[in-house]
């Protein structure tokens, strides 16, 4: 249907390919330095290949163990956290988007609320502390239980589900749960798995919660466990090489910080090329109510 | 919580099927109930975590001592404020919190409007959709990894980007400790980061254009550079103008995350914006009150912000947020 010039069509091309290999290639560098010995990492030689390979700092960072304790305080994170957020979601989404109820308004407007004006850090923090739940996840779970901009979009979605569904299984006498399980669940599979994505997403990434709430060192999910060791990594994990003599003089900061980097992002590339039409489709939803 | 609204549930159920002239409330209360036993702990939850918090506001009028409590410390009406208004901090973080959105704004917002642009031009859409994957890639990453990423690699000792200069005998450049290439470090990683997904609504919206509308511009002889012009991007001027509009009433907030993993010391006085004070005033420097004050501040700035931008919209004729 158009007519490009050539010479316009493929200098599009061409520099849209430049444009996602350089959104690619820090990722590329981090992985090569990763497997690079620390005299190339020095002399500045990894751009896009290992230079002089060696898993020196994998087996660094798995000795440590620090990291795999913060990636499966991670998943767990995530996986309650998301399902809490689900299950809570579809509590406020189902109901909110049957116009005969009443008081629906009302309670619309003051979520609605909620996404305009909230209280701020040092009061949420104040709050939870004095539900005592600092140190605890159920501090990160519980304040984070339904995202007022999910409610809306999943709302949304069930408005537009056709009624006469509802109202045959109604007739029949279902319950109104039994009609969500049955009939609507099932149906909404498009809004779940996106908004499944988006909240599980962000607890995997949620890095400003964990840093407040969560003390112990044991407890801490990856991102704020990877922060503390790329601000410490020269004299924390280096020193545990000391021990070990003979690792010693082919590490360095650099190559520990990239191995660390890799770890925590090999989860996310590993799931993201199935999932990723999901999200896709979640932004549309989002954007045909905002 | 859950098993609360379960207890609750027990209750009224049998109470309600009794009667057959029943007032109005009570059958719709009978007909809807379960769906009003879902919504209590809804209530609950937004009454007691998003609620309860707007009371805790009070602190910003009281001079807050942890052995008082918020309650029992004392009143001190707006001296949190007439500090926080007279303290050369704050006109700092307040330039560069209001200046770091408006790099944003100026160089990172058109950057996914180009983009979508030229991979609507793509005719492969194999090509189209490989490109468009690898470009999301980064917006799913969390800040700690990117930010980490990006020092890694503009380090002026081991970064790739000092490398390459290195090989055009350009001396090294410290991005992350220069008060003049820190911003732009930063707007460079929020391209990174969101330019590609961003580009998903404007796509949308160009997909949604009437093919005929080429053809007959095509027909009139309009080159693909006018084609551009006058049908594409009136075809997603009301997205434009809606992103844009949104992104202005969040003038007031710079992601915490990003630039905390991406600041330092040395470009403090370009780098501190008010989400990283008040964390390290407040939760770290345990000054509540004085960071609540704050913290009010910029909520009500922001909710004026959004109110304003949801009646321009409106007054663009397009549907409003609300």
């Amino acid at each position: 249907m158009m007519q490009a010039s050539g010479w316009f069509r493929w200098l599009n091309t061409f520099l849209l390919g430049c444009f996602a290999c350089a959104a690619l290639f820090p990722f590329i560098n981090i992985l090569a330095v990763s497997f690079s010995s620390s005299r190339a990492i020095n002399a500045g030689e990894v751009s896009l290949w290992p230079i002089e390979f060696n898993l020196d700092a994998y087996r660094n960072l798995i000795a440590d163990g620090q990291l795999l304790v913060a990636m499966r305080n991670s998943l767990v994170i995530t996986l309650v956290g998301t399902a809490f957020n689900m299950l809570f979601t579809v509590l406020a989404a189902y109901p909110l988007s049957k116009r005969r109820l009443q008081g629906r308004n009302v309670m619309l407007m003051g979520i609605l609320f909620t996404m305009l004006f909230g209280g701020g850090l040092i009061p949420n923090f104040l709050l939870i502390s004095s539900l005592g739940l600092v140190n605890s996840y159920w501090g990160l779970w519980l304040p984070a239980l339904i995202s007022a901009y999910n409610m809306f979009v999943m709302k949304s979605f069930f408005e537009g589900l056709p009624e006469e569904l509802e109202e045959s299984a109604a007739i029949d006498g279902a319950k109104d749960w039994m009609i969500l399980w049955r009939i609507i669940l099932p149906i909404s599979m498009p809004v779940i798995a996106a908004l499944t994505l988006f909240y599980a997403v962000g607890w995997w990434n949620n890095y400003f919660n964990v840093l407040i709430y969560i003390k112990s060192t044991d407890k801490l999910s990856l991102t704020v466990k990877l922060y503390q060791m790329l601000q410490n990594v020269s004299s924390e994990l280096l020193r545990t090489t000391n021990g070990e003599g003979a690792l010693q003089t082919t590490i360095t900061p650099e190559g520990i910080r990239a191995a660390s980097i890799v770890i925590a992002v090999l989860p996310i590339l590993c799931v993201y090329p199935f999932l990723q039409k999901h999200f896709v489709k979640g932004v549309l939803m989002g954007s045909v109510k905002g | 919580m859950e098993s609360s609204a379960g207890h609750r549930a027990s209750i009224p159920i049998g109470a309600a099927g009794l009667d057959a002239q029943k007032p109005l409330w009570r059958r719709r209360w009978s007909r809807d109930k379960y769906l009003y036993l879902m919504l209590v702990p809804v209530a609950i939850y937004f009454i007691l975590f998003k609620y309860a918090p707007l009371f805790g506001e009070v602190m910003a009028f009281k001079n807050y001592r942890l052995s008082e409590g918020i309650w029992g410390s004392p009143w001190v009406g707006l001296e949190q404020f007439r500090k926080l208004f007279t303290s050369p901090d704050f006109v700092q973080i307040l330039r560069n919190t209001l200046l770091l959105n408006l790099y944003n704004l100026l160089f990172a917002f058109p950057v996914p409007i180009v983009l979508a642009l030229m991979l609507n031009e793509l005719r492969s859409e194999v090509y189209k959709r490989v490109l468009q994957n690898l470009l999301y890639i980064p917006h799913f990453m969390s800040w700690i990894v990117l930010g980490s990423i990006v020092i890694a690699v503009l380090s002026p000792s081991t970064g790739i980007v000092n490398a390459v200069l290195k090989f055009f005998g350009v001396e090294p450049i410290y991005f992350m400790a220069s008060t003049f290439w820190w911003p732009i470090s930063f707007v460079g990683s929020s391209i990174w980061r969101d330019a590609g997904f961003g580009t998903i609504l404007y796509l949308a919206a160009m997909a949604s254009v009437n093919p005929q509308l080429y053809e007959a511009a095509a027909i009139d002889g309009a080159s693909r550079w006018r084609q551009i012009w006058h049908v594409t991007l009136p075809g997603i001027r009301s997205t434009i103008a809606i992103l844009l509009v949104l992104q202005m009433g969040h003038m007031m907030d710079v992601g915490f995350e990003q630039v905390y993993t991406l600041q330092n010391s040395a470009v403090g006085s370009v780098s501190e914006v008010i989400s990283t004070y008040v964390y390290k005033r407040g939760i770290v420097g345990l000054q509540y009150s004085y960071t609540t004050a704050l913290g009010l501040f910029q909520s009500v700035v922001s909710l004026i912000l959004v109110v304003a931008v949801n009646r321009f919209i409106r007054a663009m004729g397009e549907r409003g947020l609300w």
